[in-house]
């Protein structure tokens, strides 16, 4: 007691103080090492900030969309074009028809010349066939000719609409830059959908008259077709009869569509969104109607990776079995690196060699005699679903590749141990064993890689074709070998020519949307898969 | 005279067969993909080299790596050589010689070289890998020194793992809205650089807080235990054994900053810039001109002219060139990883 009295404290504070703090500069209460911590933590946040980011300039360009969309649709009805389109549908229907004949035709006259036929001797022959054919044409002419008078008026209201927005735009300019008399010199006059519209109405009856004598032409044809030359059309000939039956029947539900059009029916809120989720045309820059519908684009996106992963899952999963169980340690250490080595490959350049390269001779593949039976071939477009999805099989293997190895190092020795002990073989041991231990973690794999696949831009830009248009699944396989558009595609290769602000620019934004939304579900997915797997191995 | 009948001899059943042919099958599936890899890389390496390689001194086209693209003009005319010539060399040959004689083609950007792509490229990598890294390295810092399981790390993890999985294009697309519309920096490498930095930010991170975690606890704790603090103990005893692995496994980043072509078509590149990205009236307009860039260059050569003889040349030369570069970055980042490896036992 006596000795520590006389100790003098040259620090006044109290005694617990003195010892725990550190003597140092203080702000606001936060010594410098708390700033140096909130410092880290501020940068640690730099991922959040990131993705919200992300999704707000994504959003807040695309919600532009919808009212821009909805407008479009309200004129498109407005404007009458909806009202044309029912009868171009009629009229396309039955191009169809006459295209199909036209191709029985063109057989016909294949098989006549394999024959032996002189082209001649071909011609005469199928004089009957082509009488029936250009009659079965020009039934429609009438139609045709009002169609086209139809589609002038309406493309003239639209026109006229279009111009009368961009006046009002720059009236909207001019009143922003204080320039209020100039803005009032600019009369804009308000277009009357009702009365521009009145002379398409007005052409009702005559249509009408019009396609009761085109049914009848149509039926009196049908009534007698001329039998094919070869018996082996036939059948062909007799489903034409049929389809163009259907058709005749069908006829009164355009008429019926076209008398029961309603110009100032409201179209409901929700079709402008939907008409993007499940519109099954993308048609931009087109002089009648833009459409913006991500279904082509999301089927092309999905059947590329579809063609990728199926390559990629068992040579993937194939060789990481292969590596991790059965291969020599020098395989091991030279194959494993050089797998995982692909993955710097720039896609640019894996896309250059696909159009370089692949597609070239793809199509020389499948031009030969002895792969005929490959559905699709000979392949009419070089560039298509599979030489892009093949590519990406490649961009996919080294993650497949390299988690799935991961996954099947993780399953713990004793399970693999335990089941040489009960006298399995090798085999049985990894297929009853090591596969189910390591599935989830397989499927994430799997996961990840079909995420890497389908947000891949320059590959599919390069070597899917770009036809915007869903390819036609009644080929059955052959489809895999049509040219399609994706996603990430459409938006790498229209953004840079796209006005901005206009409704395409906000329509690619609503693209990103979906994509970056896609991808955001693939990840939790994988996630949600991983975490059940560290659960199954206990 | 027959060998005594062992009863332990391995027999040849079905079953040993059938593993014996799905053992195959598994050994394909492996060397189906090193085969399918190495036929893009020789036919690349090969008809690239005949780009970039000759038989004549100096041996490598040195023209090829260090002019500018220019527009190949071929001219024909019957009876003599077919001439293909650059666009000076055209202009110059236009003064002397009738070239209505000739009947001429002409493809944009396959003469001359892609020395303005490799500096943009370079240009690219350095700025957007300063960004990142600095980003990168203080997130993980946090995340592998301070933090406390929570539900703020919970979601800066979270939010670390999707970024990895968004596509490259996506970033694009946010670059281009936010620095190149919204900011209105304009396509610029500054945008280009920041698209970029975010696009490769989850790969540094991961890399980062690993290579930290690898520092033995026993580092920290002595610091600890000697009174320093810990921003003293990071800076002194964790980050500079650290560093090393840091930047070694980051340089991965850089082959992916280096190949990406969609996130740079709307923020950054050029399809062609006369001017070098150093002839800038001022200093800050350096950072707002936008550059042209090999994976561009690529997408560009490949799409935009037709594939003939003539700018085969470019196509393949390019895409060598690329290759190379981008291999060479994965490959000092394989090589420099095992060297750390084998440096640092604790």
């Amino acid at each position: 007691m006596s000795t520590s009295a006389k100790i003098k404290r040259l620090d006044q504070r109290p005694m617990k103080d003195a010892i725990l703090s550190k003597n140092k500069f203080r702000f606001l209460g936060l010594t410098l090492d708390d700033f140096i911590k909130y410092f880290f933590q501020g940068n640690a946040m730099i991922a959040i900030v990131v993705l919200a980011l992300i999704t707000i300039s994504l959003f807040s360009s695309g919600i532009w969309f919808i009212p821009q969309n909805y407008q479009n649709l309200v004129v498109y009805r407005q404007a009458g074009l909806e009202y044309v389109d029912y009868l171009r549908q009629e009229i396309d229907d039955h191009t169809a028809l006459t295209r199909y004949l036209s191709n029985l035709r063109l057989q016909q006259m294949q098989l006549l010349l394999k024959e032996g036929k002189s082209p001649e001797e071909a011609q005469t022959a199928l004089a009957p066939l082509d009488a029936f054919i250009a009659a079965y044409g020009d039934a429609a002419t009438p139609l045709n000719d009002m169609l086209s008078e139809q589609t002038d008026i309406a493309s003239a209201i639209k026109d006229k609409h279009n111009s009368q927005q961009e006046e009002l735009h720059g009236r909207e300019l001019l009143l922003k830059a204080g320039k209020k008399e100039e803005a009032a010199a600019l009369q804009v006059e308000p277009i009357d959908f009702k009365a521009s519209v009145q002379p398409l109405l007005d052409m009702r009856d005559a249509y009408i008259e019009a396609n009761g004598i085109f049914a009848e032409t149509l039926s009196n044809l049908i009534f007698h077709p001329p039998r094919m030359v070869s018996r082996s059309l036939q059948p062909k000939m007799d489903r034409f009869r049929e389809l163009s039956r259907t058709y005749l029947i069908e006829l009164p539900k355009y008429e019926d569509q076209i008398l029961n059009w309603e110009q100032f029916k409201p179209i409901p809120k929700y079709k402008a969104v939907t008409s993007f989720l499940f519109g099954r045309q993308w048609l931009t820059a087109s002089f009648w109607q833009d459409w913006y519908g991500i279904i082509p684009l999301l089927v092309g996106s999905l059947t590329v990776s579809f063609v990728a992963l199926v390559i990629a899952i068992p040579f993937g999963v194939g060789a990481a079995i292969y590596i991790n169980q059965i291969a020599s340690p020098t395989e091991q250490n030279l194959i494993k690196p050089y797998i995982e080595f692909i993955s710097a490959i720039p896609s640019v350049v894996l896309g250059f060699f696909g159009i370089a390269v692949l597609g070239q001779s793809m199509r020389w593949l499948s031009q030969q005699e002895w792969l005929a039976w490959v559905p699709g071939f000979p392949i009419q477009e070089r560039l298509n679903i599979f030489t892009a999805g093949a590519l990406l099989a490649l961009m996919a293997v080294p993650t497949i590749f390299t988690l799935t190895e991961d996954a099947i190092n993780n399953v713990p020795r004793a399970f693999k141990e335990a089941s040489y002990a009960l006298g399995a073989t090798r085999l049985q041991t990894i297929l009853k064993i090591m596969i189910p231990a390591s599935l989830s973690g397989i499927i994430s794999a799997v996961l990840l890689g079909l995420g890497r696949v389908v947000g891949e831009t320059m590959v599919v830009l390069l070597c899917a074709g770009g036809r915007i248009e869903i390819p036609d699944f009644t080929q059955g396989l052959g489809a895999f070998f049509q040219p399609v558009h994706t996603m990430t595609g459409i938006i790498a290769q229209e953004m840079g020519e796209v006005v901005q602000g206009s409704i395409h620019f906000h329509a690619l934004f609503m693209v990103g949307i979906i994509l970056f939304l896609l991808s955001l579900v693939i990840n939790y997915l994988a996630q949600q898969v991983v975490h059940k797997y560290k659960i199954s191995i206990g | 005279m027959h060998a005594p009948n062992n009863p332990f001899r391995k027999q040849v059943t079905a079953n040993l067969r059938i593993e014996a042919g799905i053992n195959w099958l598994l050994r394909l599936c492996a060397y189906a993909i090193v085969i399918a890899a190495s036929i893009i890389f020789l036919t690349i390496f090969w008809k690239g080299s005949k780009a970039l390689v000759q038989p004549t001194f100096p041996f490598i086209n040195i023209g090829f790596l260090t002019e500018r693209p220019e527009t190949l003009h071929v001219l024909e005319k019957e009876g003599s050589p077919t001439l293909s010539m650059g666009d000076r060399e055209f202009r110059e040959f236009e003064k002397t010689h009738d070239i209505s004689a000739y009947k001429k083609a002409s493809y944009v950007y396959a003469a001359g070289g892609i020395f303005p792509n490799i500096v943009g490229t370079v240009l690219l990598v350095i700025g957007s890998m300063t960004i990142a890294l600095v980003l990168g390295i203080f997130s993980a810092i946090y995340l592998s020194e301070y933090s406390r399981q929570g539900p703020f790390i919970h979601m800066v993890r979270l939010a670390i793992l999707n970024l990895a999985g968004v596509p490259s294009i996506v970033f694009g697309l946010f670059g281009f809205g936010m620095f190149v519309l919204a900011f209105n920096w304009g396509v610029s490498l500054l945008a280009g650089w920041f698209t970029l930095a975010f696009m490769v930010l989850p790969v540094i991170i991961t890399a980062s807080e690993e290579s930290l975690r690898a520092v033995p606890k026993g580092f920290r704790e002595g610091s600890l235990a000697l009174g320093a603090t810990q921003w003293q103990t990071i800076r002194q005893n964790v980050l500079p054994y650290a560093l090393p692995g840091i930047l070694t496994s980051s340089i991965l980043g850089i082959a992916r900053v280096a190949g990406e072509t969609a996130p740079i078509m709307f923020t950054a590149a050029f399809v062609m810039r006369d001017e070098m990205p150093w002839q800038v009236k001022h200093f800050t307009d350096f950072f707002f001109q936008g550059v042209m860039a090999l994976p561009y260059h690529i997408y560009v050569v490949s799409s935009k002219i037709p594939q003939n003889e003539y700018t085969e040349k470019v196509q393949y030369g390019t895409a060598f060139v690329f290759l190379v570069v981008v291999i060479g970055i994965a490959l000092a980042s394989v090589m420099a990883r095992i060297k750390m490896r084998n440096r640092y036992k604790w």
